[in-house]
């Protein structure tokens, strides 16, 4: 008998523990407290990985090293010359904002990261970070690729985070059309397949296959610009009200192991970074999709604050 | 004369062992196949030393795993602590199985775990209501079991746990 009630106790308990967990965050200390335990469990399963690029470090012929060097070298000549062209551009563009008094467009500094984990969840896109609340990671942080935008830390742990991909069925990314500045939702679509799918397109807005998709900003979460995807198929259905458009994101979620943690110079976020504690994060800026809060941001981003720690 | 409580790190080690292969990276798709390696080490503790593992061991554990996972709080505990109490009561009839048997029950158990955290998950919209794929899982614990049986079983006469 004594058996049923302890079930029944235990069976309380969890949901009383879930019921706190969703509504409220004063469990998030004991996670934080608990992640010193479960981290070396992360770091002995990560043990594989490291040493299958260790032996590639390792066991590479000179005469590889060799033709890797050059081709980098001539990559990094291309990249020079294009850096050459955006420099002019850059002071152009500042010239143009300065005309117009535009405040100056932020360009925020960046922390790398590796990816040690994905979720084993199959229903959700998550992966785990090697850098936490000790590194300087906030929850909300973007995350990039060398290709392009790949999501936001949900859950700050003292050394490692979750990062919740733009992939994951329910993540919303506010882009804009890199060729007409069309705006749009892009949500993680519900298939096995990742990608995402453009949310409440009118069927006359003018998007076509092959359109870059870029960061808008307004969501106040993601830098603006930078990339994000690349329409793939345009459906027009004439029974439904809006058009149908899936696209892949740029950034290589599946195959990329070094990733990129941003860190914006601007003061909204940057003031909640020294907070180190990861529940103690910036006040959420919820979900703005408000045009007018984008023009609000301070101007004189320019000076980081160096209240961000060590990297 | 009840024979002294020993072998703690053995029971630690081997959930240990089961908390690293239940999060160790799958191919995208072998993610159903991934056998539940905890509830089933779980399991085969309760089964052996039901006076010592018991509900209140097996909700910790859930919770632990809640916290590897980042999952909600609570919902592998509720879920282990669930199945705790149904292999508690039948522990006496489950070591009198044969293999096909136990391995019909574990296919069961962890079935029924990983139905409790999917129904709760799809509740708290933490992932999409889908296909039942996720159930191949318990299928391959079900395949997995009287080797891990084995191996288990080995340990505990090896170390004298009890």
């Amino acid at each position: 008998m004594s058996l049923e009630y302890r079930l029944l106790a235990f069976v309380a308990l969890s949901f009383g523990v879930m019921f706190a967990d969703s509504r409220f965050d004063y469990l998030d200390r004991v996670r934080y407290t608990v992640a010193y335990l479960s981290t070396p469990v992360y770091w002995v399963a990560d043990i594989p990985a490291r040493a299958s690029s260790w032996i590639d470090d390792v066991f590479v012929s000179q005469r590889d090293l060799i033709e890797e060097n050059a081709q980098l070298r001539q990559e990094l000549l291309f990249a020079q010359r294009e850096l050459q062209l955006l420099a002019g551009l850059a002071s152009e563009n500042s010239r143009l904002r300065e005309l117009q008094e535009a405040s100056q467009a932020v360009q925020g500094r960046v922390i790398t990261a590796e990816i040690i984990n994905v979720s084993n969840d199959p229903g959700s896109r998550r992966v785990l970070i090697n850098r936490g609340a000790h590194n300087g990671v906030f929850e909300g942080q973007a995350i990039l690729d060398a290709h392009g935008l790949m999501g936001q830390v949900v859950e700050v742990l003292p050394f490692t985070s979750w990062v919740l991909l733009i992939t994951d069925s329910r993540h919303g990314t506010p882009v804009q059309v890199n060729r007409n500045g069309e705006r749009a939702i892009a949500r993680g679509s519900r298939s096995d397949a990742p990608g995402l799918e453009l949310e409440y397109v009118p069927d006359t807005a003018d998007i076509v296959i092959g359109d870059l998709l870029v960061s808008s900003g307004l969501g106040q979460r993601y830098p603006k610009d930078y990339p994000v995807a690349e329409v793939t198929s345009v459906y027009h259905d004439p029974g439904q009200p809006f058009a149908l458009i899936r696209a892949r994101p740029l950034a290589q979620m599946d195959r990329t192991r070094h990733v990129m943690l941003v860190v914006p110079d601007d003061d909204i976020i940057g003031s909640g970074v020294e907070a180190l504690p990861a529940f103690q994060v910036p006040p959420d800026t919820g979900p703005a999709t408000d045009p007018e809060t984008e023009a609000t941001q301070p101007s004189d981003a320019v000076t980081s604050p160096d209240a961000q720690g060590d990297f | 004369m009840v024979p002294r409580a020993n072998g703690l790190w053995i029971i630690i080690l081997t959930l240990l062992l089961a908390y690293l292969l239940a999060i160790v990276p799958f191919p995208d798709w072998a993610m159903h196949y991934r056998p539940q390696w905890v509830a089933m080490v779980l399991i085969y503790w309760i089964m052996a030393l039901p006076y010592r593992v018991g509900i209140g061991a097996a909700w910790f554990a859930g919770f632990f795993m809640d916290i590897l996972e980042g999952s909600l709080l609570g919902l592998n505990a509720l879920s282990f602590a669930l199945i705790a109490y149904i292999t508690l009561s039948l522990h006496q009839r489950l070591r009198m199985f044969s293999a096909l048997q136990q391995s019909g029950m574990i296919l069961a158990l962890v079935g029924l775990n990983m139905t409790i955290t999917y129904w709760i998950k799809v509740a708290t919209e933490q992932t999409d209501a889908g296909s039942l794929l996720f159930l191949l899982g318990a299928l391959s614990s079900a395949f997995v079991w009287p080797w891990l049986f084995l191996v288990l079983r080995q340990l505990r006469r090896g170390f004298n746990v009890h």
